[in-house]
């Protein structure tokens, strides 16, 4: 394990070597990253000038709303552990977009470390870094800059919990992307399918009550990504859905368990490519 | 042999493939999108052979024969159908991690370095991932530098080398770890002939002083001439010819070529070399085309001077001239072997 550790942190150093070889297409790369999140956070503030609180209602009536600064918490919050899922373990896209069909896999096989663990760490993608920070200054902001009414709910050992949950939170982003990576192992390519699992967290930037039943358990059960951004939020926030912290546990580590078994059937029925 | 020679052990390896079969064009992708139809293909058919200690063996045989699929189950990377292949007692896919250690693996087409660092950086990662000790390393460094001269460009970025200076790096890199077994592929495509004789000396260099047991696949048979004294021939899957080089120029040594161009071409029926010589299948070919044969017969069973009187009895003809078969002809002679147009043409007569 320290073993592996000590390789990741290698293979960090010489991705920002290569970065330092690169400097114009990280910058450009950092600057779009920053425009896509200012985009997305000037909608928001669009719509909620416009409107004074989201609102779900049931026969008219009004069962639970949340407010602007709520709203961009648990928007901020879902950009954490998906920023740190994107920073350490982004090659998985490769993985399904060209490596299995170029036959570029056949490098990771012959070398005595474990195959997705080589895969996941060779790329650190530092570009990901803005998500993450993105992530904790709307958190910080949004709490700093929330009304009174609002603030009084939050408390604050709460956060504890949350942070001791967050790694699981990470992995379900990893398995989610390794398991649908795998698939190319048979197909070839499989970033189409990544792509469409892992956009459905968008959804869980918002609060999933919103949602009709569908959407909801998909986000919720089938591709979890709620469980990394709006449940922990509005825990934070509410002390709601405490039974989501365990849960999450579960589930991730159910995730962890299905993505490295079909890893592993996918690995033995890998074709390579001719030469 | 002792059995604790053997190096690598391959005992009935298969590979199949399943391929769609797909009708031309975009109407034909379209139908078997939705109605896909497979078949099987053999790419490796029950091979069986052993390597000994120290050995370089040639491994060659027309492109799609199956080299690099056999190459691939014997570095792990694929998964035989049937069979096994054993490296020094172990089996490739079953503990993967231990077994790579023990092995290098060059693929001539395509590069393990990292492509976007200095070649020194490539170094510094492998032996972080084969956990080789300093000492081990810079000795190891030193002679790697020596055999293949990599102080030059050892500081420039990968993606700057030329072919060939990658391809020193390719094998120094994957000799880093001093593999018992080294994997070549290729390992001289592409390269002109001066940086091919370094490479040359440079793999005999290091069989000779680490040991190291080498399977070459390749097409130049310059390589095979010199490096290797055992080759073994794989065509469609299957083994055609395992054994010494010398061995193969003794037992095809003795044939020869007889080219004749005929006045007339239906003469051909009148050519019965089976009828008229008890030759076995290996020991007569004939082809033609046109009028113009060719025929290749073993010279011990039958004479030069036997097989031409009894062509000239039989036809006339407007030229002729006898050949020795060299070595590249033998083996161009071998792939041809599995063709049908020759096997058609032997049954013919």
């Amino acid at each position: 394990m320290m073993r592996y550790f000590r390789m990741h942190k290698v293979f960090i150093k010489q991705d920002l070597k290569k970065l330092m070889e690169y400097k114009v297409d990280f910058l450009l790369g950092a600057v779009g990253f920053l425009l896509e999140q200012a985009v997305q956070l000037l909608c928001l503030g669009i719509i909620f000038s416009a409107i004074p609180a989201l609102c779900y209602t049931e026969n008219g009536v009004v069962v639970d709303s949340w407010s602007f600064h709520e709203v961009l918490f648990i928007y901020g919050f879902s950009l954490i552990p998906k920023g740190i899922d994107h920073l350490f373990f982004d090659n998985l896209w490769s993985l399904g977009y060209w490596i299995v069909d170029k036959g570029d896999f056949d490098k990771y096989l012959t070398r005595p470390i474990n195959s997705w663990f080589y895969v996941l760490c060779e790329k650190f993608c530092v570009d990901a870094l803005g998500e993450f920070i993105i992530g904790v200054a709307l958190v910080i902001y949004s709490t700093l800059s929330m009304p009174e009414n609002i603030a009084s709910g939050i408390l604050w050992w709460r956060v504890l919990p949350v942070i001791a949950v967050m790694p699981f939170a990470i992995m379900i982003f990893t398995s989610v992307k390794t398991a649908t990576a795998a698939i190319s192992f048979w197909t070839k390519r499989s970033g189409h399918i990544t792509h469409m699992c892992y956009m459905t967290n968008d959804f869980a930037k918002y609060p999933a009550k919103i949602y009709n039943a569908f959407i909801k358990s998909v986000i919720t059960y089938i591709i979890p990504f709620a469980l990394t951004a709006y449940y922990p939020a509005i825990f934070i926030l509410r002390g709601e859905a405490p039974w989501s912290l365990p849960v999450t546990v579960l589930v991730s580590v159910l995730l962890f368990i299905i993505s490295q078994f079909i890893w592993h059937k996918g690995v033995s029925s890998y074709e390579s490519a001719g030469s | 042999m002792n059995n604790s020679d053997v190096m690598i052990q391959v005992k009935n390896l298969k590979k199949e493939f399943r391929k769609a079969i797909k009708e031309p064009g975009l109407k034909g992708s379209f139908k078997a999108l939705f109605k896909p139809e497979y078949e099987t293909v053999k790419a490796v058919d029950d091979i069986s052979f052993d390597v000994k200690k120290g050995e370089i063996i040639g491994f060659i045989g027309p492109n799609g024969a199956g080299k690099s699929t056999v190459i691939k189950m014997l570095t792990g990377i694929l998964t035989p159908t049937s069979g096994e292949c054993r490296i020094d007692g172990k089996i490739p896919t079953q503990n993967r991690k231990d077994y790579v250690k023990e092995i290098g693996v060059v693929f001539g087409q395509r590069t393990q370095l990292w492509w976007d660092l200095a070649l020194r950086e490539t170094y510094m990662v492998l032996k972080e991932i084969y956990e080789i000790p300093e000492e081990d390393y810079k000795k190891r460094m030193a002679f790697l530098n020596e055999v293949l001269q990599l102080e030059v460009f050892i500081t420039s970025p990968v993606r700057t080398l030329s072919l060939g200076q990658r391809m020193r790096a390719d094998i120094a890199a994957s000799l880093l770890h001093n593999p018992k077994v080294l994997f070549l592929d290729e390992p001289t495509i592409g390269l002109d002939v001066v940086v091919k004789d370094n490479i040359r000396k440079a793999i005999q260099k290091i069989s000779e002083e680490s040991g190291t047991t080498v399977i070459l696949t390749t097409h130049d048979l310059e390589d095979i001439e010199l490096l290797c004294k055992r080759i073994v021939m794989i065509d469609k899957g299957k083994k055609v010819f395992d054994g010494e080089l010398s061995e193969l120029r003794r037992r095809y040594g003795q044939m020869r070529e007889l080219g004749f161009e005929l006045k007339n071409s239906e003469d051909i029926s009148k050519l019965l070399y089976k009828d008229e010589f008890s030759f076995s299948e290996n020991d007569l070919s004939v082809e033609y085309q046109g009028s113009n044969v060719k025929v290749r017969f073993n010279s011990d069973i039958v004479s030069v001077e036997n097989m031409l009187s009894y062509t000239l009895s039989k036809v006339h003809v407007k030229d002729i001239n006898v050949k020795d078969a060299d070595i590249e002809e033998i083996i161009r002679r071998l792939y041809l072997g599995g063709g049908e147009e020759v096997e058609t043409t032997l049954s013919h007569l």
